[in-house]
């Protein structure tokens, strides 16, 4: 076991589709600067600084190198991560392994997407091979059109269930002050009558495009002490590569392979101990590209039996009042910034923990929550926070 | 300072597109060869897990061992798993233009081999479609070699 590592500071920008008047460097300052204020920290007191993007959607490469001065990494060292949809969770669990390693006392992350500036469907389907379908894929949307209908077949949810996490979500990011889409939805009904998108997916049961930025502080053990009075521990982080896909789809349809999501949360709480993550863990802010995958989430992490994740919402389990929250923040479904969509799901986390997330504060006490992140063929990032260690 | 214009942000834009090209290697290109001189899918079957390694590969990913050399014709005829449509026009990247004529794409599990490969299908009517239909590739006249887009024009329905 290595050094205990804390989060000791976090800030994000409030998210829009259109960002204008900031450079992607200004808009990274945006995240970094309140960052280091909940910290009460300086740049001379971080030892380096590690990015988060996936380059290809911006068309700009090395941008980690371009904004030195405005995420503080000018002569310091850190590198960039571009893991697709697990970019924003892969680079703190770097920054992690760092720190408890020994080698950083203190990192900062910087993760960001500024999706105005390029096309990252057109990026998607472009900048991936042939063999994976180059200028015939269509994208994330794509693939969960297919496990939409997968999940209805399987689990006989309806379109009623899917409207019913999407208004959870719509709820939650009316009470974010950072959130990028606050619909002010009122009943299922406007989900479920708004524009055919990809079948079976209508707008809204799709995440949005945004540009935002969200920076976090790690600390070790020592320097976390000195630093705060509210650390939030990094219990464990747990990272699943699945890249033979067959068919290019965020399921398996041979029933020989399991999802890396489901191998991830196993590995994860048995590392931790955790038999029972409903009862050992109190929430999670996880990564949603639709609301059909949220209840598959809900099932691949253990919260319930499979093909029962809708019940869950049919329960009002998941709500920010209920029994086990899921995104209270609003979720992907609100706010996707891609590079730093799963940054902001750890921060959420730590906003939680800390009792600070106001508005949209869970009902119950957290002490113990995780975030995940998805992207890629199916790859699966984890971490487990922590009030106390 | 009254009279000051609101401030003007700049986006400075490019439209040109970035031209590319990709080595598929050796296992790939026999793949891509047979698609575009035979009009047949051939792949490989792992010599330790006797399984299809899809797409062709050196290495099966599941055994993590040399995929081996006992390559077999694939079936190109198959079942539709699942199916799904844009209704919204996309943007091609590739020809800088959106993509007028929308065929539905689906997953469809080939014919005795269990892979499950994601190609667009002829009909576009979409009442028509549905989870088991029977389909086949229809082969470009001139397959290009790169495989499902460059040498496989969509799948049709077949009655059986
Ligand atoms: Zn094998």
């Amino acid at each position: 076991m290595g050094n205990r590592v804390a989060i000791v500071g976090i800030g994000q920008t409030y998210h829009k589709s259109h960002r204008p008047d900031v450079s992607q460097m200004e808009l990274v300052n945006e995240a970094v600067r309140p960052a280091l204020a909940d910290a009460q920290m300086n740049m001379k007191d971080i030892d380096a600084v590690f990015v988060g993007n996936m380059e290809t959607f911006e068309g700009i490469y090395l941008p980690d190198h371009s904004m030195v001065d405005f995420s503080g990494a000018y002569m310091k060292p850190g590198f960039k991560i571009a893991s697709g949809g697990t970019t924003g969770c892969s680079i703190l669990e770097e920054a992690f392994h760092c720190v408890t390693a020994g080698i950083f006392d203190k990192v900062l992350v910087a993760a960001f997407e500024k999706q105005d500036s390029g096309d990252s469907t057109g990026a998607i389907t472009a900048a991936t091979t042939p063999a994976w379908g180059k200028g015939q894929a269509r994208g994330a949307i794509h693939e969960f059109a297919k496990q939409a209908l997968s999940y209805i077949k399987h689990s006989g949810a309806t379109e009623a269930h899917a409207a019913m996490v999407r208004l959870k979500a719509d709820k939650g990011a009316c009470r974010n002050p950072y959130s990028h889409l606050k619909l002010g939805l009122k009943s299922i009904d406007d989900i479920l009558s708004s524009e055919p998108l990809e079948y079976p997916l209508r707008l809204f049961d799709f995440c949005p495009q945004s540009c935002g930025a969200c920076a976090i502080i790690i600390a070790n053990e020592e320097e976390t002490k000195k630093i705060t009075n509210k650390p939030v521990w990094i219990a464990d982080t747990i990272c699943v590569h699945q890249e033979i896909f067959r068919a290019g789809a965020f399921c398996d349809f041979t029933g020989k392979e399991r999802y890396s999501q489901e191998i991830a949360a196993e590995r994860l709480y048995k590392r931790n101990g955790i038999t029972n993550p409903r009862k050992e863990i109190d929430m999670a802010e996880v990564y949603e590209p639709s609301d059909w995958e949220e209840m598959l989430i809900y099932e691949l992490f253990g919260l319930c039996p499979r093909n029962e994740g809708w019940k869950l919402v049919e329960k009002g389990i998941t709500e920010i009042e209920g029994e086990w929250p899921v995104n209270p923040s609003g979720g992907v479904l609100s706010t996707n910034p891609i590079g730093a969509t799963p940054t902001v799901r750890i921060a959420e986390c730590v906003l939680q923990i800390r009792g600070e997330a106001g508005e949209h504060q869970v009902t119950k006490d957290v002490n113990t929550a995780f975030a995940t992140a998805l992207g890629g063929p199916n790859w699966t990032s984890m971490i487990l926070l922590k009030k106390s260690v | 300072m009254a009279n000051e214009p609101a401030q003007e942000y700049i986006q400075v834009t490019y439209k040109k597109p970035r031209p590319y090209r990709w080595a598929a290697g050796e296992y790939l290109s026999r793949l891509y060869r047979e698609c575009r001189d035979n009009k047949r899918l051939m792949t490989v079957k792992c010599q330790h897990c006797n399984e299809h390694v899809w797409p062709p590969s050196k290495v099966c990913g599941r055994c993590k061992k040399p995929s081996g050399d006992n390559w077999v014709v694939v079936s190109d005829k198959g079942s539709v798993v699942q199916f799904t449509y844009t209704n919204f026009p996309m943007f091609d990247p590739h020809v800088g233009k959106y993509m007028t004529e929308e065929h539905p794409f689906a997953t469809i599990d080939l014919d005795d081999c269990e892979i499950y490969w994601v190609a667009k299908l002829e009909e576009k009517d979409k009442d028509k479609l549905k989870p088991g239909m029977r389909v086949q590739a229809v082969w470009r006249e001139e397959g290009r070699g790169g495989g499902l887009d460059h040498d496989i024009l969509y799948f049709r329905t077949i009655e059986e």
